[in-house]
């Protein structure tokens, strides 16, 4: 599914992604945690397409295709899914036909034809429900003036409704309460499939209780410096990640 | 007589001379006095350049070289309807090169209910002038406008709608100001006057809408006067749908009388330049305004729109917003006043200008202000020049959607905003249809 070698990125002048190597197999969930300031946003972005970095050194494969030369766009189409830390609201777009437009795009690329306003209207509407949001939502701009949780509740309706080959989650966790972690954890979960991967990077082991992961990563210093399974949150949970810093010793 | 010879304003003055007695109403002399009175203030005034307050981003100067001539007859009639907007169900009547077509001719206006009068400003001067005298001679402040007086006196033609007591417009109306071709080549221009007179309690809603349809220059000059009686209403609608070769000059002066409310769209979706003067007085006790508009610019096209607003009594609103998208080498300019008068309490008044820059080669100059002389106010301005959101952009790209779309779609989405308030639901929709039409393509793979 994807195949991440030796990734070097920077911002400007600072080098953020140090030789990062990640395999993600299909069907598989992995677990990105770390500090911050380790470089997991900048990998959702880099894997992503966003302007503003550049890729020093090293590859990344999806599906055997090189993904840092697609368009984010095109990435999007090829079904890698970025659920944003902080989505962005816009003003004047309505939540349907953003979610349409993105819809028919990707059935374009597939060579499938478009679905008319009046089957995807039916379509979202189903999948607004496996989410639990209420069907207005659809009517309201992109985000705008959504709380944080109905935010993040918005990020999983885009990915049930586009159906994703890959979905990499950032901090999707952040601002949530509980109840609105349970939602969003429940979308996630009734998402998985024996096909479909998942990265999820996040700071804290409390989305890990309830969408449990494959295997977990901790990122440091732009690598991947240690790997292991579901356990391994559990000691980061107790140890934080002090550790980690130079001069102290592991767990 | 030839006037090529003569500098910029004296070439108007003698094309005056020479045509003032075959104008309308040409002989009576009220009439007669002031015209010459108007062309004198407009030769004292003087073609303006970038020096003269409030012009000092566009010389008419310039702009108005080589020398128009009078519009002459069109070279090809009819189409009227395919190259409006506005749709076919509502009230129409045509003026293509500034002669207003007689109904059954392109225009359909004469199935009015009582109490309302549309008609050709030349046929009441020929028929009932005395009726006009009262508002064609109402002063008004022509400081800062020459082409307001220039219309004034050099006027050809125009309309005059006139809605008694209590009277209601049964479905809008449309006048259409369509320019077309003419045999010569030579650049052509109109000067038009538009009386819209609402006694107390009238109410309608009037769509003027400008269609370049030629290849010739083309400028039309226009002086419009609103004049609300208490209670009355009117809604007003301009869109300019010029051709790359049309200009537009035109001065609207507007009296809101006690609780008479006056609201004004304006859309610019095309034309090479145009200059607006809105000026609404809000005469007496609780009169109000909302004006606002949308201005789609792209090439080399300059939008430069001015709005005063006098608050002169008590307890009178103002709602202001414009906004601008502004793509290629275009330039869109603001000037919103906001003039409250000694003793106008309870003033409460918003203006507000938003633009977005879609090139780096587009320019906007916004101005927002007040000038406050009561104390007693509640008054809030802001103008804002932004330009896409990357961040937008690269959301709406990270779920598929490309480039070029999300543009569009954050450009449209913007606009929108504007189209969402025009309450005509035919018209609302096809303003959307031609906002969608005009996206910006300049843009593409720039930003």
């Amino acid at each position: 599914m994807l195949t991440i070698k030796d990734l070097h990125a920077k911002v400007g002048d600072k080098a953020i992604l140090k030789g990062l190597s990640l395999t993600v197999k299909p069907g598989e969930v992995h677990a990105i945690m770390g500090p911050n300031g380790s470089g997991k946003s900048t990998l959702s972005y880099v894997l992503a397409g966003r302007d503003g970095y550049e890729i020093t050194g090293g590859a990344a494969e999806f599906e055997g295709q090189d993904l840092l030369a697609m368009e984010p766009e095109v990435r999007a189409r090829e079904g890698v899914f970025l659920a944003f830390q902080y989505p962005v609201e816009i003003p004047g777009v309505s939540n349907k036909y953003f979610l349409k437009a993105a819809y028919n795009a990707g059935r374009k690329h597939r060579g499938e034809p478009e679905m008319d306003a009046g089957a995807f209207l039916k379509f979202v509407k189903e999948k607004a429900k496996f989410v639990e949001m209420d069907p207005a939502f659809l009517n309201r701009s992109v985000n705008e003036g959504f709380s944080g949780g109905e935010k993040k509740r918005n990020e999983i309706l885009q990915l049930a409704v586009l159906e994703p080959r890959l979905a990499i989650l950032d901090e999707t966790d952040s601002g949530l309460d509980i109840d609105a972690l349970k939602i969003v954890a429940g979308g996630i979960n009734k998402m998985r499939d024996s096909r479909r991967s998942f990265i999820l990077v996040t700071h804290y082991q409390r989305l890990l209780d309830y969408v449990v992961p494959d295997f977990i990563h901790v990122l440091s210093g732009g690598r991947i410096v240690k790997s292991g399974g579901k356990e391994l949150a559990f000691q980061l949970e107790k140890e934080g990640y002090a550790w980690l810093e130079p001069g102290r010793p592991g767990p | 007589m030839t006037t090529a010879a003569l500098p910029g304003v004296e070439r108007f003055a003698a094309l005056f001379e020479g045509e003032r007695r075959g104008l309308p109403g040409g002989g009576l002399t009220w009439l007669d006095s002031a015209r010459k009175a108007a062309c004198e203030a407009f030769r004292a005034q003087g073609l303006p350049t970038i020096k003269t307050e409030g012009w000092r981003f566009t010389s008419a100067e310039a702009l108005l070289k080589p020398e128009f001539v009078l519009a002459e007859r069109p070279r090809t009639r009819g189409g009227f309807g395919r190259r409006a907007l506005c749709p076919i169900v509502f009230h129409r009547i045509v003026v293509q090169n500034g002669k207003v077509q007689p109904d059954g001719d392109g225009s359909v206006y004469s199935n009015l209910p009582a109490g309302v009068s549309v008609k050709s400003l030349a046929e009441v001067l020929s028929e009932d002038p005395e009726s006009l005298q009262k508002p064609l001679l109402q002063a008004f402040d022509k400081n800062g406008l020459p082409f307001a007086a220039l219309a004034e006196a050099m006027f050809g033609g125009g309309i005059v709608v006139r809605i008694a007591r209590h009277a209601r417009l049964d479905k809008p109306l449309a006048i259409l100001f369509d320019s077309g071709d003419s045999e010569s080549g030579t650049p052509q221009m109109v000067h038009l006057r538009v009386l819209i007179l609402l006694e107390e309690g009238a109410t309608a809603e009037i769509v003027e809408e400008s269609v370049g349809s030629g290849e010739t220059r083309f400028w039309t000059n226009l002086l419009t006067q609103v004049v609300l009686g208490e209670g009355a209403s009117l809604k007003h609608y301009r869109l300019l749908r010029e051709g790359e070769r049309g200009v537009q000059t035109s001065s609207t002066f507007v009296e809101a009388g006690r609780s008479a409310r006056y609201e004004s769209h304006v859309f610019n979706f095309g034309g090479e330049f145009s200059r607006s003067d809105l000026r609404v007085r809000l005469a007496q006790d609780g009169a109000e305004c909302a004006l606002s508009g949308l201005s789609l610019l792209r090439g080399r096209e300059i939008v430069d729109h001015h709005t005063v607003v006098e608050h002169a009594c008590v307890g009178s609103t103002t709602r202001q917003l414009y906004k601008a998208v502004i793509d290629g080498k275009a330039r869109f300019v603001f000037d919103g006043l906001a003039d409250v008068r000694p003793g106008a309490q309870k003033t409460d008044a918003w203006v507000y200008n938003k633009n977005l820059l879609l090139s780096e080669d587009s320019a906007v100059r916004t101005n927002p202000e007040f000038k406050i002389l009561a104390d007693d106010v509640s008054c809030k301005h802001g103008g804002t020049i932004g330009q896409l959101s990357s961040e937008a952009l690269f959301y709406l790209r990270s779920r598929g959607v490309g480039a070029d779309e999300a543009r569009r779609m954050l450009v449209y989405a913007f606009g929108s905003e504007m189209i969402e308030r025009v309450g005509l639901m035919p018209l609302r929709e096809a303003l959307a249809a031609s906002l969608q039409a005009r996206m910006p393509e300049a843009s593409e793979g720039g930003l």
